[in-house]
């Protein structure tokens, strides 16, 4: 899913510093199950901007809500009233839920609470890594599974290249070195072959270098 | 604490196996669980609201709750019946013995009601609260029957039955005493609209033997009868033999030790594991010395001169009574001896005395010669009269007729406002079904505590109460016993995205996935309340404590610790928030002595369990005002949900982090782990926190 | 001859070659590079020139390439992914070949978070499998990436870079053979200094007869200092270097140390001679330009032919 972290207080506390009345709208969906944005987020945010506010004398008020999915027409004009009461919405969805916010409501100021941070999962509870990143061009039929463009650093498509050492990534010993990955998934396959190829460069036209990307089914329209 | 004015309404959804199992619906849970957080008067009022005799029952009932107490199946069932008697004994009478019982406009119609035992004072006291004038006639000098005549002084001190009778009175119940109804037709004729048979079953029954009748041969109700009613009856002496293996037996024979007798031996049919007595009252009869006669039938009893020799038996190998009333065993007439005993008394049963029926037989009798009455609505076959309790199952148990006691009330209210009675009687609920094997052996195993009673030595020679009953700390522990059946987390799948970490966090593996969101069983659920506080959907919301209430708490802790630190000793001091678990913080130790030590400016909310603690109670704390806040739970490993304290410390810690960017100090917050022996730890702690807050200064968020 | 460049005819004419490298200033100081080229003329058959080495910015390969024809010495262009698309880099490269640049040196870079702009964003546009695959088809046969042809096309002496110590260990010899194919006409490996793990490796790129396909260069280079020797121990990835590499400094006195780590590179090229397969040998002396004309001497590797 879309994984996000809350924004530090200090620079929250300043993107609201115009604003008296705020409303705090959270999001049921990617930022909930990351912890980042959901209802109880918004409970604690709250509460700690309560505290930050009255303790430099600023008297703020923050109301709180949270909708099901900011990226729904539907649900983000569902809290229309709880919008017009205030001064300014930080919400704490993703990206795509404040933009949603700031299209429907134009008059309003709408402000994000959250970085919405990369595409990912949680390998464990509370870890989270990035897999994808939506370069419109999947290719993960041709390396067993695991996405170079994502979790390569250098997103090599012939790698691995020189700073791989046991298995980690130069750039952060955290990190898997993909083509590790690749190479070692590859040989369990049977599919080690499949390296003497050499993949061609990519088509980048078809991630974001092509320009913000749009999809249209004409058979979903209604 | 609620109060339910319509005394018919009980819960429809899946019962806990010992509410359940109790005919009256008792909420055990509900009691059991106050007295685990420590609010006793609200255990009191849970155990009085199902039954208008719980000082009774906390004594002497036959607790069927027990048997099936699912924590049973983990090492032993949760000690009900002493927990209920520990939160009658806790309650201020000075309160009123039912305070905040409703009482509902006065109605014209007069009841009846004969026999003022268990069921004929319950139906009494629900009509009473419904407006009925009511009447209760008894043949005894007092009200109480079995619990007045048939339940022996040590087991019953009969001021428990006059405390329990007394708010009857005070609700406007007329006694007449000394007086044995003997014409139902006469009762009707004076003008009550409705009768209640409840005569109990007071006539004892004797087997056709020879030498039967002679004056050494008693029957057992009358035994206990006259015992009860004051008599002293003197056995120094003498030997006797009791024959049965039942309740009544066994209180027979250990009256009869007490009366001084020489020698006491109860001899049965049925064999040592089959005495259908209860285990605890069997060996409390052997601790007392009373001999066991097993596998043996009676041919006949020895006499010579007028005088009992004994009981001649012949050894038998038992398997039960047939339906039809005849006994199915062998019997080895090789092995015929005689028992001695110079005393016998007949404790093989007893039944309603029905004489007093009308003789054109109006009222139906059942085969077994007891009272014949619908069973759903405990209507006989006259109009307007009513019966329970032993007089229609023959032997019963005093909870059995509080149960039937409710329902004929549901019943003659019903009757005497043209309803058809049984469409007043809620259906039988659903009991919860079974623990599951992996949920079992996550939890953690604690002794039951035996009930202290009095030494077997010292108990043979007087009719002092043997059980005395568990100090404070006993009770909570026990209370901590309980699995809080069916009263766990429920989860709003509107709310769900089914993002599992209740699935992962759960201790018990009780929670999984149900078409896309979370399902917790409400039949394995331990009610730890660790998937409400990390769930971030604010789905997941526990049935015993709402955020709501927990937030409540808070704002008048923060209020009340506001007051203690504006006068007095406290003048200046921090205001000092903690979260208590009581398993931990106060175990081992009476817990009003613990909270004694801490000082007035320290004010805890206790929890079950640290991993009830969300993080945003503690942010809330500093919102509402507070300078220092802390969490106090067990050491890893000591849980008693296993990772409830280790969650705990993860929030706190998350927290601190919070308040450093706020700008309150991730000092102000602290997490203490402790063992449940260490008790003076936490206030040493809680000092310490204290006086670096003293330091760090008053929280910027307060006014002053 | 893919290009006629002075390396070119050294190692196809059987000769033992020697690079050097020069890393250009973190200026716009022209006097660095004068300097420095002085220190490596006559010296080494061709300079690497370094290209924002471990993502530092400094002068431009192609610019300082330019200025070493200028002062009569032969560079060794490198081009990095990392910081420019497939545009930039034909666009360099065609200028570059007009200039007279003839080796060229196809290297996917450093990350740029090791560097003095860890917040720029990092192209990638290629990697260097598709650098090499790229100029071999504009040298070939005059096409650019997209497929279009051009008239008059560069012709470049084709170098790769090879880490015969990376991960996977066993993956190494087939990712040179997929160079090889790919269109390197030379290699330069890293820094060695375990020489028996490289002869291992070097046996198994015999077995695979990539020695004969293309002129592999081992790289050398230099230890000043025991400090220096630890933190390529240590803290460079990819990077074997065996402990008794740093004792034998550690065993002599401070003053001493310079001087040993040119003995003992000069010792590690002899070894390195023995092994067939071997080409040549590209020295780092990374800012030491000045121990080059010693070390060679020493190795015994000077003078260098005149093609």
């Amino acid at each position: 899913m879309i994984k996000a972290e809350q924004k530090p207080i200090a620079e929250i506390m300043e993107m609201i510093a115009p604003y008296k009345k705020i409303l705090i709208l959270g999001c049921g969906t990617c930022v909930t199950v990351c912890f980042a944005g959901g209802e109880k987020e918004v409970g604690l945010l709250a509460s700690s901007l309560r505290i930050a506010s009255a303790a430099t004398g600023q008297g703020k008020t923050f109301a709180e809500a949270t909708v099901q999915r900011q990226c729904e027409w539907e649900f983000i004009d569902a809290v229309a009233d709880q919008i017009k009461r205030v001064d300014a919405v930080l919400s704490l969805g993703c990206g795509i839920g404040v933009q949603a916010l700031a299209e429907r409501y134009p008059d309003e100021v709408i402000l994000p609470g959250v970085n919405t941070t990369f595409l990912g999962m949680a390998v464990q509870p509370g870890v989270f890594e990035e897999r994808c990143v939506a370069c419109g061009d999947c290719i993960l039929g041709q390396t067993a599974g695991i996405c170079p463009i994502a979790r390569c650093a250098k997103n090599l498509l012939n790698g691995p290249c020189g700073g791989s050492q046991n298995g980690k990534c130069e750039i952060n010993p955290d990190l898997d070195c993909a083509w590790q990955l690749i190479y070692d998934r590859l040989a369990r396959l049977g599919q080690l072959d499949r390296l003497a190829t050499i993949m061609p460069p990519k088509d980048w036209s078809k991630d974001r270098d092509g320009g913000p990307r749009k999809i249209v089914r004409e058979d979903l329209r209604l | 604490m609620s109060e339910k004015n319509d005394v018919s309404s009980l819960p429809t959804e899946a019962l806990p196996p010992c509410t359940a199992a109790c005919p009256a619906h008792t909420d055990v849970r509900g009691y059991v669980n106050a007295i685990a957080r420590g609010d006793l008067e609200e255990a009191y009022q849970l155990a009085r609201e199902a039954n208008p005799l719980p000082y009774i029952c906390g004594k002497v009932c036959a607790h069927a709750c027990e048997t099936e107490c699912r924590r049973g199946d983990i090492d032993e069932p949760v000690a009900i019946c002493a927990l209920k008697r520990f939160a009658t004994e806790q309650h201020d009478l000075r309160k009123g013995h039912a305070p905040g019982l409703s009482v509902a406009e006065p109605k014209e119609d007069k009841v009846a009601i004969v026999g003022a035992g268990p069921g004929g004072l319950t139906v009494a006291h629900d009509l009473a609260r419904m407006g009925y004038k009511v009447t209760v006639f008894d043949a005894n000098p007092k009200p109480g029957g079995t619990m007045q005549v048939g339940i022996p002084l040590y087991r019953l001190p009969r001021d428990t039955v006059e405390l329990e009778v007394a708010p009857l009175r005070e609700l406007g119940i007329e006694f007449v005493t000394n007086t044995r109804v003997s014409d139902v037709d006469a009762l009707l004729a004076d003008g009550y609209k409705a009768v209640f048979l409840a005569i109990g079953s007071h006539a004892g029954r004797k087997l056709r033997l020879a030498n039967a009748d002679l004056p050494d041969v008693w029957l057992n109700m009358e035994f206990l009868r006259r015992v009860a009613l004051g008599e002293k009856v003197d056995l120094s002496g003498r030997h006797v033999l009791v024959l049965g293996g039942g309740n009544v037996a066994i209180d027979v024979a250990r009256t009869a030790v007490r009366l001084g007798a020489a020698e006491v031996s109860m001899t049965c049919l049925e064999s040592c594991t089959m005495m259908p007595a209860h285990a605890w009252e069997i060996e409390e009869a052997l601790d007392e010395g009373v001999q066991m006669f097993h596998d043996r039938t009676f041919k006949e009893i020895v006499a010579e001169n007028g005088k009992v020799k004994g009981v001649r038996c012949v050894k038998v190998d038992f398997r039960g009574f047939l339906p039809t009333g005849g006994i199915d065993m062998d019997e080895f007439p090789e092995t015929e001896h005689v028992l001695p005993a110079d005393l016998v008394i007949f404790a093989i049963g007893q039944g309603p005395d029905l004489s007093f029926l009308p003789q054109d037989g109006s009222i139906a009798q059942t085969r077994r010669r007891t009272i014949q009455v619908d069973p759903l609505t405990l209507a006989t076959t006259k109009p307007g009269v009513f019966a329970g309790g032993d007089a229609i199952t023959g032997v019963g148990f005093i909870i059995d007729a509080v149960g039937a006691g409710h329902r004929a009330a549901r019943s003659i209210d019903a009757y005497l406002r043209g309803i058809d009675p049984a469409t007043v009687q809620p259906p039988e609920p659903e009991k919860l079904g079974e623990l599951q094997k992996k949920t079992v052996s996550h939890v953690r195993p604690l002794k039951r505590d035996e009930m202290p009673k009095l030494d077997a030595d010292l108990r043979k020679t007087s009719f002092e109460e043997v059980y005395l009953g568990y100090t404070e700390t006993q009770a909570i522990r026990a209370a901590h016993r309980c699995l809080t059946c069916g009263a766990g987390a429920q989860v709003d799948t509107d709310k769900c995205i089914g993002c599992l970490t209740c699935v992962r966090v759960c201790p018990y593996e009780v929670v999984a996935l149900v078409r896309g969101t979370a399902n917790v069983p409400i039949d394995q659920c331990q009610a730890c309340g660790i998937c409400a506080s990390e769930c971030p959907a604010k789905a997941i919301t526990m049935k015993l404590y709402s955020d709501d209430d927990l937030l409540k708490e808070i704002k008048s802790a923060v209020r009340k610790a506001k007051r203690a630190v504006s006068v007095g000793t406290g003048n200046g001091k921090p205001i000092i928030i903690g979260f208590a678990c009581r398993y931990c913080a106060y175990a081992g130790e009476d817990p009003s002595v613990v909270k004694a030590r801490l000082p007035s400016n320290v004010k805890t909310i206790e929890v079950l369990c640290s991993g009830k603690v969300d993080s945003l109670y503690l942010l809330k704390a500093f919102e509402f005002g507070a300078d220092g806040v802390f969490v106090a739970g067990c050491l890893e490993g000591d849980c008693h949900n296993e990772k409830g304290s280790v969650h705990a410390g993860q929030r706190v810690a998350y927290v601190k982090g919070l308040l450093d960017q706020i700008g309150l100090g991730s000092g102000r917050l602290e997490m203490f782990n402790m063992s449940p022996a260490q008790g003076a730890d936490m206030t040493e702690a809680v000092a310490t926190l204290t006086a670096s807050i003293k330091e760090l200064g008053p929280s910027p968020v307060r006014r002053r | 001859m893919k290009a006629g460049s002075n390396l070119e005819k050294v190692l196809s004419s059987g000769r033992f070659a020697a690079t050097g490298e020069l890393g250009p200033p973190k200026s716009a100081d022209r006097e660095v590079v004068r300097h420095k080229a002085g220190l490596l003329k006559g010296y080494v058959d061709a300079v690497n020139i370094t290209d924002n080495q471990t993502a530092i910015v400094r002068m431009s390969s192609m610019t300082v390439g330019i200025m070493l024809l200028q002062l009569g010495l032969e560079p060794t262009m490198q081009m990095t992914c990392r910081d420019r698309n497939r545009l930039a880099i034909q666009s360099d490269l065609l200028g570059a070949a007009a200039l007279g640049v003839k080796n060229l040196l196809c290297l996917t870079g450093d990350h740029q978070s090791f560097g003095n702009h860890p917040t720029a964003r990092g192209v990638y546009d290629l990697d260097s499998m598709q650098l090499l695959t790229m100029v071999k088809a504009m040298r070939d046969e005059r096409k650019f990436a997209c497929g279009e042809e051009m008239d008059v096309e560069p012709h470049f002496f084709i170098g790769a870079a090879a880490n015969p110590f990376a991960d996977p260990f066993e993956y190494r010899p087939l990712r040179l053979a997929k160079k090889i194919a790919a269109g390197a006409d030379f290699i330069q490996t890293q820094l060695i200094y375990n020489v028996p793990k490289f002869a291992e490796y070097m046996k198994r790129v015999r077995d695979l007869r990539l020695h004969e396909k293309c002129y592999i260069l081992a790289g050398v280079g230099p230890i000043k200092s025991v400090g220096m020797a630890r933190y390529m121990q240590k803290s460079v990835p990819g990077m074997d270097v065996p402990e008794e590499i740093v004792a034998r400094l550690k065993g002599v006195p401070k003053e001493q140390r310079r001087q040993e780590g040119i003995k003992q590179c000069a010792d590690i090229i002899r070894q390195i001679r023995e092994i067939p397969g071997v080409a040549g040998v590209h020295i780092m002396a990374i800012e030491w330009e000045e121990a080059v004309a010693h070390l060679l001497e020493l190795a015994g590797l000077l003078p260098r032919p005149q093609m």
